[in-house]
């Protein structure tokens, strides 16, 4: 019986073709269904139900804080009032809110964080950023990355019936 | 006078290094896609805030709501009707209570209570106030109870 004195050791190589076909076509999926967004951020908003007649007695350690925003007809801010008090209706208005909303609380953090709650009164025709500014401005302060929280809880009036004409 | 014979050979290419880089690439695209945000809508321009921080926890239930304006390339309002956007419907704001009874419905039959739903609303900074509000009530009947409100990180 002869033996094979000597096989032919041949370098195997993969079949690369293929391989890089589909990688190329996965690389071509992935560049166009790339969507560039922007980092997006919640405010939470507290609106259980039936939460105008749920002020209950427990409740009134810790007042409701009322901000109300009133609009132009343009939709533009008119007034932003911390209670009774017209803050202006400019950049500084919502900075002096913040410092109204802190001196309300106290010490941010504490038993009054976590129970006080702002109620937001808005215009119907007011434009959606403001209210964004007032609620953020509610919400606390940011130092350096981190955030300080002065009010958990905000919650909206009622809606108003829309302006006629 | 001697002659080296060569044999001829096919001249195959290094790909590795082509393999290497196209790697990296689809590597990279795979980690800067997002998946997640597949409910957001382009045409809403939502409003800046430096507090608007993406939260930590994702709630397990979300129903995402996009409100705003037919806009062009520029970013100019179209038709001033706001409208809530849906893949292939437009809704004006009264007529999406349908829409928001069917939601709950479908969250029943799952066994989903309406009230562990956190409605997201996407509303646009030029959206006026009264109708996030009253798209907030119709939620309310609806019977969800938490809702989030969205706005872009504005970065310094």
């Amino acid at each position: 019986m002869e033996i094979r004195s000597h096989t032919e050791s041949e370098k195997i190589e993969p079949q690369m073709a293929p391989m890089i076909d589909v990688v190329f076509q996965l690389l071509i999926f992935f560049m166009l269904t790339l969507k560039i967004i922007e980092p997006e951020g919640n405010f939470n908003i507290n609106m259980p139900l039936g939460a105008p007649s749920s002020a209950t007695m427990e409740e009134q350690n810790f007042p409701d804080l009322k901000v109300k925003l009133r609009a132009n007809p343009d939709g533009s801010l008119a007034a932003l009032m911390f209670g009774g008090t017209v803050l202006g209706n400019d950049e500084a208005a919502f900075e002096r809110l913040n410092r109204k909303i802190l001196e309300a609380i106290g010490t941010p953090g504490g038993a009054a964080t976590k129970e006080t709650e702002v109620e937001i009164d808005a215009d119907y025709n007011l434009d959606f950023r403001y209210v964004i500014r007032a609620i953020s401005a509610c919400t606390g302060r940011m130092q350096g990355k981190q955030l300080i929280r002065y009010v958990e809880k905000i919650k909206f009036a009622p809606p108003k019936k829309p302006p006629q004409g | 006078m001697k002659i080296n014979r060569t044999n001829p050979t096919i001249p195959e290419p290094d790909v590795t290094p082509m393999i290497d880089i196209v790697f990296q690439l689809i590597a990279f695209f795979m980690v800067i896609s997002n998946f997640e945000q597949v409910q957001a809508d382009e045409r809403v321009k939502l409003p800046r805030d430096a507090l608007a921080k993406p939260p930590e926890v994702k709630p397990e239930h979300e129903l995402v709501i996009n409100i705003g304006y037919v806009r062009d390339k520029d970013g100019n309002i179209l038709d001033k009707t706001p409208y809530i956007f849906e893949p292939g419907a437009e809704f004006r704001v009264p007529d999406y209570n349908a829409r928001l009874q069917q939601e709950k419905r479908l969250y029943r039959a799952q066994g989903v209570d309406p009230k562990d739903v956190t409605v997201v609303i996407r509303a646009d900074a030029d959206v006026p106030t009264g109708l996030v509000q009253e798209l907030i009530r119709m939620a309310q009947q609806a019977e969800f109870q938490k809702f989030a409100l969205k706005a872009v990180q504005k970065t310094e």
